[in-house]
């Protein structure tokens, strides 16, 4: 099963992605900022790391690119991919994320089907994201 | 004063989460379902030491009182505070299962320094000397100081008469009691001179710029269960002194539920076999 | 080689760096030293100097290490004055987004100086400045913040700004605030977020 950590200082926020990930079949870990995702990655178990982050731009004691710039620079964890989101305002952020070592960049809250199709993709999952994106037509 | 069990606050489950999760996001510390008899009676006691008319009235004085007193109150109520020689001693382990060997071979010969902060009666810094002299094979080739300071003198002169009670002494093995120690009476154990002439206890206020500046070229910091009693900006300032005190590659040890989270990211997080420490950055790794 | 006995006072030694002017203008040039260390020691320092915040916060702008950006907003926030909430403000509308959050952790400790901007950067025209205000109160001790949450969840036209306010009401809020939570769940009817947000903080808040 694959792992994922939500980062976002937001309970609601943080809540709100966890169900729609477990919903659709992930273990979802949540940290409520930069600093205490990188503990949680180090306190991974060696059979069980985590294999995608969703990381909220705008949280405390350490922001979502200090955050991926930090994992990016971490010998021991592979090039885990990373999913960022934010607020719309913020979408100029965009490239900043990319620049950071982001895969991905979504305005929050991301909807259902966008999350899971993207987290499918990101993940390699060819099947699931074929699905996701389908449905995807369908919301519209 | 007894308070009968019929008026004391009635903590619902919502009033519970509510508690958690505030209490969570402050100190990073989880109580879940399992905890409820414990947070609720303490909730209950600063419920009715504040004079609050209710678990609602209360939270809504600890969150939005400016001085932020009561919640260093509640996180004193929630957390047990009690020393004694080996407490936690997972982390004595992981000194000289791994830190002590890492240190050394970066320190080229400079003397280490080990820094206890608290020292509060002694406990921790002669642990840490008592794990060094038996359990550290490279004591043969490399000195080590150990420096330990509070900002309570009291608790800096009762560290120095270095007497204990059949308590604080009870995690140690007998061995170690025998060799370290002389029962002077039923309940108190002397601990040899030797051992308080090792540390050199100092009065530091972590807080205070001046007293911590001199503090330079520390290899260890223990510093366990203390910041969680401070307010946000005094836990900055005393993670800014620990990480100006120590070299580069200088390791930090909290209390076991205590977390770097909710007070500074220049830390690095390094996982030993006994043990997480915190690991202020090599030279040329400086976070940017 | 041995457990040793540190030589008198050997941790507490002044050290020969405290040569250089510790004077408030020495400070401020060494502020924009090449060497991190002693900008991360200037910054540390300037801490006891109230005129100190405007300079501080300036030198943020141009600053990339982070042992110094930590010291500096450590410092303002011991200064913990107007003059610092003024300089901070404006980092609420900058690109980088380590100093707007380190400015709202700054401001949010201090809420006595911070309390009389909160109604202009609740009103601000730019949607982030509103939305960042509203993460502010999240963590600032004042007893109005109830009220500016109301006030967001009764009249904000930016939905990501009002589902800020109900994370903030998940643990600020009390049963008097129910009917503005209702308020703002009807206006954002068909927001999935919203809705489930504010499910959420009826959950915390209990019943009346």
């Amino acid at each position: 099963m694959n792992r994922i950590l939500v980062v976002d200082d937001a309970m609601t926020v943080r809540m709100y992605h966890g169900k729609v990930l477990a919903d659709g079949g992930f273990e979802v870990h949540e940290a409520a900022n930069g600093v205490e995702a990188l503990e949680k990655i180090a306190t991974q178990p060696a059979d069980a790391p985590f294999d995608l982050f969703v990381v909220d731009v705008n949280m405390p004691k350490m922001d979502g690119y200090s955050f991926v710039r930090e994992l990016r620079r971490l010998a021991e964890v592979p090039q885990v991919p990373v999913m960022m989101v934010s607020t719309e305002a913020q979408a100029r952020d965009a490239s900043a994320g990319f620049d950071a070592g982001a895969n991905a960049y979504f305005v929050k809250p991301v909807p259902r089907p966008q999350l899971l199709a993207a987290a499918a993709v990101l993940l390699g999952d060819a099947q699931t994201a074929r699905t996701a994106a389908a449905r995807i037509g369908e919301a519209a | 004063m007894t308070v009968n069990s019929a008026t004391r606050a009635v903590i619902t489950a919502a009033d519970f989460l509510k508690f958690r999760d505030y209490f969570h996001r402050k100190t990073g510390i989880h109580f879940d379902e399992s905890k409820r008899y414990f947070v609720d009676k303490r909730l209950q006691d600063r419920i009715e030491a504040t004079g609050a008319t209710g678990f609602r009235d209360y939270f809504a004085s600890l969150r939005f009182e400016a001085s932020g007193i009561e919640l260093q109150q509640l996180v004193n109520a929630m957390t047990v505070n009690e020393t004694y020689f080996f407490r936690e001693a997972f982390q004595f382990e992981c000194l000289v299962n791994d830190l002590m060997d890492e240190l050394a071979a970066r320190a080229a010969g400079r003397r280490l320094r080990i820094w206890s902060v608290p020292s509060s009666t002694g406990e921790e810094p002669y642990s840490i000397a008592i794990y060094l002299l038996e359990r550290w094979p490279g004591l043969k080739q490399h000195d080590v100081e150990i420096l330990s300071s509070d900002i309570d003198t009291r608790v800096l002169e009762s560290a120095q008469r270095g007497i204990y009670s059949r308590r604080s002494v009870s995690e140690l093995p007998r061995a170690y009691l025998a060799k370290y120690f002389e029962q002077i009476d039923d309940d108190a154990w002397r601990i040899s001179r030797d051992l308080v002439d090792a540390v050199e206890f100092s009065r530091v206020n972590l807080c205070d710029a001046a007293d911590t500046r001199r503090l330079r070229d520390v290899d260890v910091i223990f510093c366990r269960n203390l910041l969680i009693y401070f307010d946000d900006v005094s836990r900055r300032i005393a993670a800014d002194a620990m990480f100006d005190a120590l070299v580069p590659g200088g390791f930090v040890c909290l209390g076991h539920s205590e977390s770097m989270s909710r007070i500074s990211p220049l830390f690095r997080m390094r996982r030993f076999a006994d043990a997480l420490v915190y690991q202020k950055p090599l030279q040329g790794e400086q976070q940017r | 080689m041995a457990l040793k006995s540190a030589s008198k006072n050997s941790g507490l030694r002044e050290v020969a760096e405290r040569a250089p002017d510790r004077s408030y203008a020495g400070l401020l040039q060494q502020l924009a030293d090449a060497d991190p260390a002693r900008r991360r020691w200037a910054a540390r320092d300037l801490a006891a100097h109230a005129a100190a915040a405007q300079p501080l916060v300036d030198r943020l702008l141009d600053e990339h290490d982070a042992g110094v950006v930590e010291a500096i907003f450590t410092s303002i926030e011991t200064l913990a004055s107007p003059a610092a909430v003024a300089a901070l403000v404006p980092l609420l509308r900058s690109d980088d987004a380590r100093l707007r959050n380190g400015a709202i952790e700054a401001l949010a400790s201090m809420p006595a100086a911070t309390a009389p901007h909160v109604d202009r950067l609740l009103a601000d025209a730019d949607a982030d400045v509103r939305l960042f205000a509203v993460n502010l109160l999240a963590d600032l001790r004042h007893p109005q913040v109830p009220a500016w949450v109301e006030q967001v969840l009764r009249t904000e036209p930016e939905a990501n700004v009002v589902a800020a306010a109900i994370e903030v009401l998940t643990e600020a809020g009390s049963t008097a605030l129910l009917p503005a939570l209702a308020a703002a769940q009807a206006r954002f009817a068909t927001d999935p977020f919203i809705g489930f947000a504010a499910d959420v903080a009826r959950s915390r808040i209990g019943s009346p």
